[in-house]
């Protein structure tokens, strides 16, 4: 069967060791989008959990605010993307609806795992057959999310979910073309009693080390889950790059 | 002339009382129909975890099957999210599971009860189409209303109509509570005729979970 490979490229090597190797072979061009989406970083301490990620402009005219790489699920669940933005935002989309559901019925916050377990459930809905349920895609989603939360009982989440509708719960991770780099960065200098503030900087820092462009307060996102979601304005992240060159 | 009705009224009357650090929920095990007896022993209360309670009076064949569907969907829900539902959570869903039946209502008149996050007592009174809110103390029932000014009187209710709103936290020790359900019961045996032959009292406590204790009521 399927030998789960530990490696920085684990997206990749886990579909060619899985039955489900046809995902790569029937649609290579969503895990060529994977491997070429923006890097994106997530840390989890006790505190809270902190997601950067670089926002590539491409062109002075494009307006940093409209590139929406960082986005809130509920007050307490904020996700991470890389890759296809429409498949990313069509994730998003169905998460939300899930929570707002979860608190009509049951008045509490969504769990994180449960969350992302329901996202991963879309993930293996595709394939040619033309009596499947309406809606039913032709091409796996071509994106990766982190997921970061805070649950009521159990703290600070991170989960990292990919096309297969795998997810793993994580301390810290990269995803992007940069991930190899970024996540044996993360994994030298990453400690489990770290703080929030140390966590903050290391993730940012990494993603300095990583991106192409010289890092700006416009073309980076952070946001925190401690324990409500916040993506920080413009000053905030200006103020962490500062330190981050002092 | 007399038309077929689904419904029937079983009788029986259930308390519930929230405390700092404990709940307690009680309810009588007569059931009727009319003027008779149909047994002496049937519980009113389902157990859903041992941090939630549901307590339902009215109509035995409807109370059966919500208690029914309650379970399955805790039940699902523990398997799903890996942890049990909290009293909060339920007392949403049971106001749900109610107004999804609106237009044909399960006829039961429910206490949602037990301990919330906090280890504080906490009680949900609903009416037949899921309406409910969460108060400190609440009864239902063929004798909530010989049972209702015993109970305002015990536990020192504030007057809802007194601005600033006062919320109704239970301020007996658990002793007191429970001598108090007690003697609740017995009085509404006096009259109701509904409510008889034993009283079995569920005890909701973080350290001891659920106790059960039983108390013989008059069995005319």
């Amino acid at each position: 069967m399927g030998i789960p490979i530990e490696d920085e490229t684990d997206s990749l090597s886990f579909f060619f060791c899985f039955p489900t190797a046809c995902l790569v072979g029937c649609s290579p061009a969503v895990f060529r989008a994977l491997q070429l989406g923006t890097t994106a970083i997530g840390i989890r301490t006790s505190e809270g959990v902190v997601l950067a990620v670089e926002k590539r402009l491409t062109s002075t005219l494009l307006i940093p605010s409209s590139v929406e790489k960082i986005m809130e699920i509920d007050d307490h669940l904020g996700c991470a993307t890389s890759g296809l933005t429409s498949d990313a935002r069509t994730l998003v989309e169905h998460a939300r609806v899930e929570c707002q559901n979860h608190r009509f019925t049951y008045n509490e916050a969504f769990p994180v795992e449960s969350c992302t377990q329901s996202i991963c459930d879309l993930s293996l809905k595709f394939g040619e057959d033309g009596d499947e349920d309406a809606g039913g895609m032709s091409r796996p989603f071509g994106v990766a999310l982190l997921m970061a939360g805070w649950d009521t009982v159990e703290g600070p989440r991170l989960y990292h979910t990919d096309p297969s509708g795998t997810y793993i719960k994580c301390e810290a991770k990269a995803i992007g073309s940069a991930a190899e780099v970024a996540q044996s960065t993360l994994k030298e200098k990453y400690k489990p009693d770290m703080t929030f503030k140390e966590a903050e900087k290391l993730a940012v820092e990494t993603l300095k080390q990583v991106m192409e462009e010289k890092i700006t307060s416009t073309n980076v996102d952070i946001a925190s889950v401690k324990p409500t979601f916040r993506l920080y304005p413009v000053e905030e992240v200006e103020e962490i790059i500062k330190e981050l060159t002092s | 002339m007399s038309r077929w009705s689904p419904y029937d009224l079983n009788g029986g009357t259930c308390i519930a009382i929230g405390g700092e650090g404990y709940c307690i929920v009680a309810a009588s095990t007569r059931l009727s129909t009319g003027f008779s007896i149909l047994t002496a022993d049937k519980s009113m209360i389902l157990e859903v975890n041992d941090k939630c309670l549901i307590a339902s009076a009215g109509f035995d064949g409807d109370r059966s099957q919500l208690h029914k569907v309650l379970t399955f969907r805790s039940e699902n829900y523990e398997h799903f999210h890996k942890k049990p539902m909290s009293c909060p959570a339920m007392a949403q869903m049971l106001g749900n599971t109610l107004y999804y039946k609106r237009f044909f209502p399960y006829y039961t008149f429910n206490l949602c009860a037990g301990l919330d996050d906090q280890g504080r007592g906490c009680v949900y009174t609903y009416d037949a189409i899921g309406s409910h809110e969460r108060v400190g103390y609440s009864c239902q029932g063929s004798g909530k209303d010989l049972v209702q000014p015993v109970l305002d009187n015990q536990l020192k209710a504030p007057s809802i109509l007194e601005l600033p709103p006062k919320v109704a936290v239970t301020s007996l020790s658990q002793a007191e509570a429970i001598e108090t359900v007690k003697i609740a019961f017995s009085a509404a045996s006096e009259r109701d005729i509904y409510t008889g032959d034993a009283v079995e009292i569920f005890i909701l406590t973080p350290e001891h979970g659920v106790q059960k204790e039983i108390l013989p009521l008059r069995r005319d």
